[in-house]
């Protein structure tokens, strides 16, 4: 149990992903992300594609069947460690951080560095990151008629409160 | 005391691998994710329409569906024609979605100048977790005749340029790839051609799709007339492809049927294939949201 105790965890973690060309902007939000935080900093997260809500029916579905391939891939998922973490942090005060660890979106792993931003809250972790996403790193093709429609690079924000498990 | 042992063995399991293969091993494995929403399975079919018939899709709420299709002439005109080519029939179709399960939509087919007005409901969709383990979808068409009456002298109703289709369409989704839809038709028209010919028609239809890579998929339909046809009437059959490109569907396809409202390919089917009296054809479609 005394391990446990030092986990921290949420299952409604919240990420956002936004896409913005002079065409058009593509926006979907998730509730449902999954995070874990160790004792020693450890730190991973995942999150269910096709928990991702758009604001056109036609664009979550081309997201899900096309680019996402979220049948075969399920899940987005970080999983890495943060900077220097230690029981230190927890002053209340935000802390700027770095997330370290391997991105897995579309079943393609990328090395990643993110900052971050972490926050005791007096009873758990407020955790936010901001980071971009490049499609074609993951070998997530996109065709060029819509190549106009889509950016190359998307905006991801990442907010979750995780409490002791 | 059985977890403790368990937990002091997991521990020391841990302590002795080296990080990168803890990372491996996910953080998150053996904690439930929260349980995923359940959702209306969506894209059954990627379009509206199987080939002829339709599918149980509609366009999203304020989506307009425009569709143009043509049916070009027999393939079996033969090199003069261009295998068909030379002729085309032509419809132009608006849908527009009121609501995700409401559509309504106005048509038009140069195969007997024909005027369609039509409304179509998803009264059911499956789910994702199969708690509703099919879709249905309902659709009713109101077909006008707009040919010059044959014979001009005699006294003609508007009422007999109309016929009707009421159609239910059973889809269900299995995984990713293969759809099915089963599709019972009852077809009425005002006026018949002759004393012999029936005023109502039921159809059992199936269609399906495979989707042979994330954008493509291979499609087939097929409608039988429980009563017969006249024997200048057969079955339709079509096979042929959807092609996604990101806002247009491109469905190209061969079928025995040259009308492309109900009442035309589910009980005026003139082709037939074993003589390659077939259509080559496609379909069309743009989606506008407003």
């Amino acid at each position: 149990m005394a391990l446990n105790a030092q986990q921290h965890i949420t299952r409604d973690g919240y990420v956002r992903f936004f896409s913005t060309t002079p065409i058009e902007d593509i926006e979907a939000e998730n509730h449902q992300t999954t995070a874990l935080l160790t004792a020693e900093g450890a730190f991973a997260f995942r999150v269910p594609i096709l928990g991702f809500r758009f604001e056109k029916a036609l664009m979550e579905e081309h997201f899900n069947e096309n680019y996402l391939e979220s049948h075969t891939h399920p899940n987005g998922s970080f999983e890495g460690s943060i900077d220097r973490f230690s029981d230190a942090l927890k002053d209340g005060e935000k802390h700027e951080v770095v997330a370290r660890g391997v991105l897995n979106i579309h079943g393609d792993n990328q090395e990643r560095e993110i900052p971050s931003t972490i926050q005791w809250n007096g009873s758990g972790w407020e955790i936010e990151s901001s980071f971009e996403v490049e499609p074609a790193d993951h070998d997530i093709v996109i065709p060029k008629v819509v190549r106009n429609k889509i950016a190359p690079s998307i905006q991801v924000t990442v907010t979750a409160t995780l409490l002791p498990r | 005391m059985r977890q403790l042992y368990a937990l002091i063995l997991g521990c020391t399991l841990l302590a002795g691998t080296p990080l990168h293969n803890v990372h491996a091993q996910s953080l998150l494995d053996g904690i439930d994710a929260a349980p995923l929403a359940i959702t209306p399975v969506s894209a059954t079919f990627k379009d509206t329409r199987i080939i002829n018939a339709q599918s149980n899709e509609t366009p999203g709420k304020n989506v307009l569906h425009f569709v143009i299709a043509h049916r070009f002439g027999q393939i079996n005109e033969g090199a003069y024609a261009l295998w068909g080519l030379d002729n085309a029939s032509m419809r132009m179709a608006f849908d527009y979605g009121v609501t995700d399960r409401l559509a309504v939509g106005v048509a038009r087919s140069t195969f007997q100048k024909t005027y369609e007005a039509n409304v179509k409901w998803r009264a059911l969709r499956q789910n994702s977790d199969n708690s509703m383990p099919a879709s249905l979808t309902l659709y009713s068409v109101a077909m006008a005749n707009g040919l010059r009456w044959s014979d001009p002298s005699r006294e003609n109703l508007f009422s007999s340029r109309l016929s009707y289709v009421h159609q239910a369409v059973i889809a269900k989704k299995w995984g990713s790839k293969l759809s099915i839809a089963l599709i019972p038709s009852f077809i009425h028209r005002n006026l018949v051609e002759s004393l012999s010919d029936t005023h109502d028609q039921w159809t059992l239809g199936a269609g399906g799709r495979y989707k042979v890579t994330t954008r493509a998929s291979i499609n087939a339909e097929y409608h039988y007339a429980i009563k017969g046809l006249p024997t200048d009437h057969v079955n339709s059959l079509s096979i042929g492809m959807d092609i996604e490109t990101g806002g247009h569907v491109f469905q190209l396809h061969v079928t025995n049927s040259q009308g492309m409202f109900e009442r035309a390919f589910l009980t005026e089917t003139g082709g037939r294939w074993r003589d390659g009296a077939i259509y080559f054809g496609f379909n069309l479609s743009r989606v506008f949201n407003w």
